[in-house]
Order: C-alpha cells, then structure tokens, then sequence
C-alpha cells in the first residue's frame, strides 16, 4: 500500500533530476547565418560545369530523368529550378566535366537565374 | 496603518486637499503601483520561461532582440498591438469581446489583496481569503465564454474542459485555505503573514506540510500548468478556448494566464512560507543606524524582496516541472482532484483542527 504511494513520487523526483542534468550539458542550437552546420564530402548542393572538359557527348542529357533540365545544343545548360540533384549525369559524364558543390543557399528573385549557363 | 500612509496623510492635509480626494488618490496611487508591476512582471516572467525552458531542452531560447534576447517580449507585445482585429464568422459578438476583458481584470483584482511589505498592502480586507475565493472563480466562467462564443468546436471542448478542471480544483484549493484560516484564526492576509514572523519555524509549511502540496497541485491545475494544461492541449485542440483570438484579445489571455501564475506563486508564499518576512527572524535593515523614515523605507524594500524570492523559487519549480513531465488525460486530472485531493484536503483540515487544540492545551 505504502510502496504504491512511493514509487510514483520516487519516479516523478527522477523525472525532474533527468530534466536538470540537461541544463548542463551542450547546446544544440546552431544559430544559422552566422554558424552552418558541416557537411559531409558526398554533399550534393548546386552543380558546377567545367567547360574545358567537356566534349558535348550528350550522355548527360539522355541518363537524366527529367525531360527539360539538361539541354546541349550549342552551349551546355542546368534549370536548377527542376533538377531533383538526383547526381545521375554527375556520375556518368566520362570527362569529369560535372562535379556537385557544397553550395545550398539557392533562393534567388528572378527563376532565370536558376538556369546555370556556360558562362556562368 | 503603515508609516506611508501616515505621511501621504499629513501631506494631503498640509496641502488642504479635500478628504474625498485623500482617499481616492491613496487607491488610484495602489493601482498605479499594482498595473506597473503586472505589466513588468508578466514582461519578464514571458522571457524567463522561454529561457529557462531553453536551458533545460538545451536550445539556448530568444537571443536576437537585444542582448540575449531581453527585448523579445517587448517586440512580441508590439506586434500583437499592431495586428488587424480578425473576426471569425459563427460568433456570439458579446460575448466573445467580453471574454478576454472578464479573464483579465479579476486575476488584477486579485493582486490587490497581496500584502507585499508591511506598508504596502493595496486592500486590506478582513476577509481577503473570502474575497480570494469569490474572485479567483471569474476566469474560469470566461475561459467558458470564451470557448463557448467563438464557433469553433475545439474552442468549445477547451473551454468546457477548463471549465471542468477548474471546478474541481477549486474544491481543494480552497479546503487548504480553511485549513490556513484555522491555524491562524483570521481571514485577513496581512494578519496571516504577521503570525509567521518570528523565525522559518513558525512558517505554515511546517504542520500545514500537506496543505501546501494539495495547494500547489491544485493551483497548477487552476493556472492550466503544464502537467494540467488541457484546456490548451496543442496536439488535439490546437489551442484551445483562446484558438479564435488574435492580438490584443489573444494578448489579454496571454497576460492573464502568467498574472495568474505569479499571483497564485505569491499567494503560497504568503500563506505558507512566511510572506515577506524575512525567514533568518530579523531584517538586515534593521541592523543599520539610520533616520527612522528611511530605515522603515529600506525594510518595505527588503520585505518586497524576500516576496519576491519566495515566488521566484514557487516559479523556478513551476517551470521545471512544465519542462519535465508529459500531460495528463482528462479524465485522469479529474479522478485526481476528486478522489485523491479533496477527500485528502478534507483529512488536512481535521488535522490542522486536532494541531491547534493541542497548541492552545500545551
């Protein structure tokens, strides 16, 4: 009878020793445009083109699995505004000529500015 | 009568002012010192809970709005001022602009009956506790309104539910206030807290060690506590009786609910931990050699303080345990009240009854 009155409060005084011991220790909290979190090496962020490797094979344009993102006809072309960073056409270009950056701030004003060009 | 009141009084007559208006400046002077300390409280404790919740989630809380976030509130409360009076469509018109107003204004009613030095006592009643009772009960009936004119279904399970809750911890609540007026043989605070005085032994939490538990449970229960908070229930009601409510209104609620939690803070360390007396049995003011005004002057200050600490201390618990433990269910808040507190209240009256027989024998 006793022990079924004690055991709770017992429990309770423990629930609050937990909860106090986490004041101590480190903060998660990472206050963001000051402090960014660190990424790993397989990252994929915005896609950057090389234009000195490139061969204008066009195996890039046919492995990736929207229609529109990739488009080769005289100079290369990335609408980042759909590409799904799936990393398909960084994989199979056989010049090294796409690599993914760490870059993931990509908000912008104008959706033009999401097409990554040549020269850009 | 305290020495302040004294000397008001001979200025006022050394002024030739009229008795009328003697009388009510001394009342409009208590209700400038209760609305300054509620608005400075209620902007502190905001930020204080938010930050003290951080410390224990390990987050580190506001920390944008000035240094280390110490203006948040106050940006918080501008822009609750400035948003557009948004009106739902189903709604009892009166009755959902009276709500915020009934939910505020007693819980300051009640922070006129606080003695919080022995100068400052902004109504000193003879029944204080009565009065407690009585006004205490208001909130609950707006809380009720409020769910019940907004048109909104969530907003009218929160309010019957606090509804509910309130009424069956009020019972408890008040039994331990008999069993305070019992030890002490009177209603009145000021008189309550002056039976305290002579050292921390003679504080009501020692015979009366029951009572404070039942006392602070059931008040976390009226204040809709966290452990208690279903009224508010995020997870199923969204927020509750105050979902349809939106700045100033929704504000209205917001100040009320942490007038609430303060007031009812100082009420247990008034009732139970002495008050504003100081718990070592003599006052560090009272050491110093100095002009009798000004000695008197430094001992209001110093019994404000020591209230403060004690609240403080209620508060810092409090908050811990919002940090801690889960919510209870409905039914399981109810099932405590009923048949775990007040028959156990009833039983700490009937002690505290035998305690006093035995102190005036011995």
């Amino acid at each position: 009878m006793i022990k079924s009155f004690i055991l709770p409060i017992k429990e309770l005084i423990k629930g609050l020793y937990t909860v106090f011991k986490n004041g101590f220790k480190k903060r998660v909290t990472l206050e963001y445009p000051e402090k960014k979190k660190l990424l790993n090496n397989n990252f994929r962020g915005k896609i950057n083109y090389i234009k000195e490797n490139c061969i204008k094979c066009g195996i890039c344009q046919n492995v990736c699995p929207l229609i529109s993102c990739i488009k080769i006809d005289t100079d290369f072309s990335i609408d980042l505004s759909q590409c799904i960073f799936c990393g398909n056409c960084v994989e199979n270009c056989p010049k090294n000529a796409l690599y993914f950056t760490k870059e993931y701030e990509l908000a912008v004003n104008n959706k033009e500015k999401l097409i990554l060009k040549e020269d850009n | 009568m305290s020495i302040f009141y004294l000397i008001y009084i001979e200025f006022m007559i050394r002024i030739n002012a009229p008795h009328w208006l003697i009388f009510a400046l001394w009342h409009l002077i208590s209700f400038i010192f209760i609305a300054i300390l509620l608005v400075i409280t209620v902007i502190i404790l905001v930020l204080f809970e938010r930050k003290y919740l951080a410390f224990y989630t390990r987050r580190k809380g506001p920390n944008r709005v000035g240094t280390y976030g110490c203006l948040q509130t106050i940006a918080d409360a501008i822009k609750l001022l400035f948003k557009e009076n948004i009106e739902p469509k189903n709604i009892d018109k009166m009755i959902y602009y009276t709500a915020p107003l009934l939910v505020f204004s007693p819980i300051m009613t009640v922070w006129f009956l606080i003695p919080f030095t022995s100068g400052i006592i902004p109504f000193d009643s003879s029944c204080s506790l009565l009065l407690f009772m009585a006004i205490l009960s208001i909130p609950i009936l707006a809380t009720l309104f409020a769910g019940f004119s907004s048109g909104n279904k969530y907003s009218l399970i929160g309010g019957l539910r606090a509804c509910t809750q309130a009424i069956s911890s009020e019972i408890p609540l008040f039994l331990c206030l008999i069993s305070i007026s019992i030890l002490s043989g009177s209603m009145n605070l000021d008189s309550i807290v002056k039976m305290q005085n002579d050292s921390i032994f003679q504080w009501y939490i020692f015979p009366n060690i029951l009572g404070f538990i039942i006392f602070f449970i059931s008040a976390l229960i009226v204040m809709n506590r966290t452990p208690f908070d279903l009224p508010e229930a995020e997870s199923e009601l969204t927020a509750g009786y105050h979902s349809e409510y939106s700045g100033m209104k929704f504000a209205m609620f917001f100040l009320g609910e942490y007038a609430l939690t303060f007031i009812l803070s100082a009420f247990i360390a008034t009732l139970f931990l002495g008050g504003y007396n100081s718990p070592m049995g003599f006052y560090i003011s009272d050491l110093l050699n100095l002009p009798i005004i000004f000695q008197e002057f430094l001992k209001n200050i110093e019994q404000f303080i020591w209230l403060m600490l004690k609240t403080g201390i209620l508060i810092l618990i409090i908050m811990w345990i919002r940090a801690s433990y889960p919510r209870l269910t409905t039914e399981k808040t109810l099932i405590f009240s009923w048949y775990i507190l007040t028959p156990l209240a009833i039983f700490n009256i009937f002690i505290m009854a035998i305690y006093k027989l035995l102190r005036s024998i011995l």
